[in-house]
């Protein structure tokens, strides 16, 4: 049993606060879900140019990453959500099949009435994976790079600007 | 920095300290409470579930990964709505500074018509303006908070302006708790610049220097009580995969849960307190957004997070006010997947945000369930449902009125609809408001202040009816919603039981 001032004085204090604390190491995903979540964000974001394979790899990996900071509680509901998504094509389409093993256009096809389905349930799945998902496969620099988002603030730097040299000119005056 | 933090993932081994007052909760309210105590000479401990992290660090993280680091459930807890009502995004803080680092800085003090109910219908005599004056004053003093100036608005301000001046619609600058500004429209992923007076950049570190020390990534699991009183806390530290292993014990002579509304009501009732308002009555203020899409560039995230606000429809319960996310958090908002989700996203920049807040009659309720994290749920009263719908009318209008192209509302499924006749039969068809996208960012009110125990949970004076000398003083106490942002007033309430507290020492510690 150690006390605060030890604590304190051990190094565990000031010491090494300038370093950010690391990430807690646990993950969510198990090798069955991969596959799914992958299949499920190339629907989401295809596009004539991508994403590409190694994008698509990196984005299972931050997904993974990202939903492992949740309650552990949190992190089974999403694994529910993503079962009803691997049997969406069960619900849907009436077809035996899960959603991974679909072709890219029917898996397309799937999210499109899911997202417009009467079954709210099936919506919500769906706006929560979307959610996630947008939030960080937008991250990505080259997809802020061609929405034009930039860290310069021009407009504001320039407002700056005339309000710093209308107040030197009024003390001048 | 601050120098008096020992993080609890870094001691490993099982620790036992002793203060005059703990503090449960870095936030806001706690943040309040730990340096006033610690000026009047008390030995005060804070206790933070949540790590310590440097405002030099924010700068160097993503939104999202702010969100998986700093905020409760990496930003994806929830609301569980009941009958026709939405799911409800809660946003709250988890670190040293609290939902404090989280929010877009905006300050408002409780209007006086919300405190008219307070003190006349509630009875709560210490909640009158003229009480709570100083306690404000004294808040905005150290918080540095100023009006928004014209010139840090965004361009989607100054279209949410024009449209609402189109329509008759007054707005006002907003107050903001900022030091030099530069506009980078992130406050709500930590301030890169450390120009948002959070409590991590302004209370906290005032405390420490008045002997105040912090325990990080520390979960306190029960108050301990003595013949009826609190006298310390016991927990565990959080070990590296986020799990509480190594326990610690606290001795105390008074204990201040600061947890906020959503945590305040578990830790009570899994310390023994009940009651028949604990975890119940809570109230969100759920917001909706409105996107505007229109020919001229736009670039939204290009000023200040937050300038602007109209007031015209606080008798109706709604108050309109600008916002701007980042791209990618507003993308998932937008309607399509494929190329149709890619090719509306790619007119972000093109894009205003328009937002409204509902002043909500409190239909939540807060329980313990699977994991450490609660259970909430929320049942949308008709009248806050009707006022939800209005809003999203009204923004939409505004970004018509502004020379919107386009306007996307919150309703999944929804195409964007291109005019108000378009509107007009979107809306008519009185689409459910559960499947609206709505997002709240003030749980309030989970363990009223009343004057009597049927009624709340605390006393006016911020100790619980069920116990002695076990406080409470977040955003839980407040006895109603208040309609407008509540750091302000959680900050100005947390004061005045912090003085209340120091002013009644000799009765504490007895």
């Amino acid at each position: 049993m150690v006390t605060l001032s030890h604590a304190l004085s051990d190094g565990r204090g000031p010491a090494p606060q300038a370093q950010a604390p690391r990430d807690f190491a646990r993950t969510t995903l198990r090798r069955r879900h991969r596959p799914l979540v992958r299949a499920l964000a190339e629907a989401m974001f295809s596009h004539a140019l991508g994403p590409t394979r190694e994008r698509l790899d990196a984005f299972v990996d931050e997904f993974d990453n990202f939903v492992s900071f949740a309650s552990r509680t949190l992190r089974f509901g999403l694994l529910v959500m993503l079962g009803v998504v691997r049997f969406a094509p069960l619900f849907v389409l009436l077809r035996f099949a899960t959603f991974e093993t679909l072709r890219l256009d029917e898996r397309i096809r799937i999210i499109e009435r899911m997202a417009a389905s009467r079954f709210i349930g099936l919506a919500l799945v769906l706006a929560a994976y979307k959610g996630i998902f947008s939030l960080l496969f937008f991250e990505h620099d080259d997809e802020l790079a061609a929405l034009g988002y930039k860290d310069e603030r021009h407009r504001h730097k320039h407002a700056l600007r005339l309000v710093a040299s209308t107040t030197a000119g009024e003390v001048a005056e | 920095m601050i120098d008096a933090v020992v993080r609890g993932r870094e001691v490993g081994v099982p620790l036992s300290a002793q203060a005059d007052v703990i503090v449960v909760g870095s936030g806001a309210g706690g943040a309040v409470v730990a340096r006033e105590l610690a000026n009047a000479g008390w030995s005060v401990l804070v206790v933070e579930e949540g790590g310590y992290w440097i405002p030099e660090h924010y700068s160097a993280m993503t939104p999202s990964h702010m969100f998986r680091r700093m905020a409760r459930e990496a930003a994806l807890a929830a609301a569980v709505g009941i009958g026709e009502t939405p799911l409800i995004a809660v946003l709250a803080g988890k670190c040293v500074g609290g939902s404090s680092v989280l929010t877009g800085g905006v300050c408002f003090r409780v209007p006086e018509e919300v405190l008219g109910t307070w003190v006349h219908d509630l009875g709560l005599t210490q909640m009158s303006p003229e009480a709570l004056d100083p306690h404000f004053a004294a808040v905005e003093r150290a918080i540095e908070v100023e009006a928004v100036p014209t010139h840090m608005r965004s361009r989607s301000t100054e279209l949410f302006v024009e449209g609402a001046a189109k329509l008759g619609i007054r707005m006002k600058p907003l107050r903001r708790n900022t030091r030099g500004c530069k506009g980078a429209a992130r406050c709500n992923f930590g301030c890169p610049h450390f120009a948002k007076m959070s409590v991590d950049v302004s209370y906290l570190p005032d405390a420490c220097a008045h002997g105040a020390r912090i325990l990080s990534d520390a979960l306190v699991e029960r108050v301990v009580f003595t013949g009826g009183r609190a006298t310390g806390v016991r927990g565990r530290f959080l070990d590296e995969t986020g799990e509480p292993r190594v326990p610690f014990q606290i001795a105390a002579k008074i204990v201040v849960v600061a947890c906020g509304a959503l945590h305040t009501p578990l830790l009570l009732r899994r310390s023994g307190l009940r009651g028949p308002r604990l975890g119940r009555g809570l109230t969100l203020h759920p917001s909706v957004r409105v996107y505007g899409i229109f020919d001229e560039r736009v670039d939204g995230w290009d000023g200040a997070f937050q300038s602007v606000y109209s007031d015209d429809f606080e008798h109706d319960g709604i108050t309109l006010i600008s916002a701007y996310g980042t791209a990618n958090l507003l993308a998932g908002g937008f309607p399509g997947v494929g190329r149709e989700h890619r090719r509306l996203v790619h007119r972000i920049p093109h894009t205003a945000v328009f937002g409204a807040m509902i002043h909500d009659e409190g239909g939540g309720s807060v329980r313990r369930w699977l994991s450490r994290e609660p259970l909430v749920s929320y049942r949308l009263a008709a009248r806050d449902g009707e006022r939800m719908r209005r809003a999203m009318r009204i923004l939409a209008e505004m970004a018509f009125a502004a020379g919107a192209r386009q306007v996307i509302l919150p309703i999944f499924g929804a195409p964007p609809v291109a005019s108000t006749k378009e509107l007009d039969v979107l809306l008519a068809r009185r689409p459910s408001l559960r499947r609206v996208e709505c997002v709240a960012f003030h749980p309030l009110g989970s363990a009223k202040m009343s004057t009597h125990p049927s009624r709340g949970v605390v006393k006016p004076s911020g100790e619980t009816w069920g116990a002695d000398n076990l406080f409470v003083a977040d955003g839980s106490v407040l006895p109603t919603s208040i309609g407008v942002n509540s750091q302000l007033p959680v900050m100005a309430v947390a004061r005045q039981i912090a003085h209340g507290i120091a002013e009644n020492a000799s009765h504490h510690v007895l």
